[in-house]
């Protein structure tokens, strides 16, 4: 049962963060994140399916962590790449994910989950991002917005 | 989905002299020379900037008139918000599915 939710978009750059309380322990939490089986079934999106036989996670730092989302419909195959940058069982999973210059995604993204115990519940902060293409992100973003909020007012609401 | 042309989007607003000129814009149309005025740059610097913001589609230009004034464009500025919006969206409803799959294991009804 969901505790607490609380989605926000990071301050330092363009990033998305969520916060959520999940009713399980932490080492599940962490299982749910790092073996095949277990991501096989949440990943989605709706309407795809992810193949457990498709999910590979070597679960070291350097280590692959990919997995292909297969459209129900069509069956069109969309994979999806990240390198284990940073791991800490049972409490951080850090994936670096591929440039998708397609989707105007220049520099590679990270997602960052952090599990801490919570009374026997795990307090997840997932952070991913950030989603800026240009070698000015660390001001790119933040400033854009700032910005932009004055310039185009109600147009970007 | 967002095609390409965020990237164009994405990389003009990463300058400050062009939101800045992006600022001045949405006051109201501007020639090159009104646009320099307030920068120490050159109007052919000034030039360059409007053509990567013309390239992005954030500003319209004037063909006929010889002085070409700018004026801003609104449209891509809206989908590199929905491009978070959507990221955002994705993540949400992965991490519910994730709470409903920690829930189903726990009642015994997944392996």
């Amino acid at each position: 049962m969901t505790e607490q939710t609380s989605v926000e978009t990071g301050p330092q750059d363009q990033s998305v963060v969520i916060t959520r309380v999940f009713d399980a322990p932490r080492p599940l939490v962490f299982d749910a994140w790092t073996s095949p089986e277990h991501v096989a079934r949440w990943w989605g999106p709706e309407g795809f399916d992810t193949p457990p036989d498709t999910v590979t996670i070597d679960l070291r730092v350097g280590g692959r962590y990919q997995l292909t989302m297969v459209r129900k419909d069509t069956g069109g195959q969309f994979p999806l790449r990240y390198e284990i940058v940073e791991l800490v069982p049972p409490e951080l999973i850090v994936l670096k994910g591929e440039r998708m210059p397609e989707m105007g995604v220049h520099q590679p993204t990270f997602t960052r989950v952090e599990l801490a115990d919570d009374g026997g519940r795990t307090r997840m902060t997932l952070t991913d991002g950030p989603y800026t293409v240009s070698e000015h992100a660390e001001r790119g973003w933040n400033g854009a917005f700032d910005k932009l909020e004055s310039v185009v007012g109600s147009a970007v609401e | 989905m967002p095609t390409d042309h965020l990237s164009d989007t994405f990389a003009a607003l990463a300058d400050p002299t062009r939101r800045a000129i992006l600022g001045r814009l949405a006051e109201g149309d501007a020639t090159v020379g009104e646009l320099a005025a307030p920068f120490s740059v050159s109007q052919p610097a000034i030039s360059r900037h409007l053509k990567v913001l013309e390239r992005a589609g954030l500003i319209a230009r004037t063909r006929t008139a010889q002085a070409r004034p700018s004026s801003l464009r609104v449209e891509p500025l809206r989908e590199a918000t929905e491009w978070i919006d959507t990221r955002r969206a994705t993540w949400e409803r992965r991490v519910d599915r994730l709470d409903q799959h920690l829930q189903d294991i726990q009642k015994g009804t997944r392996p």
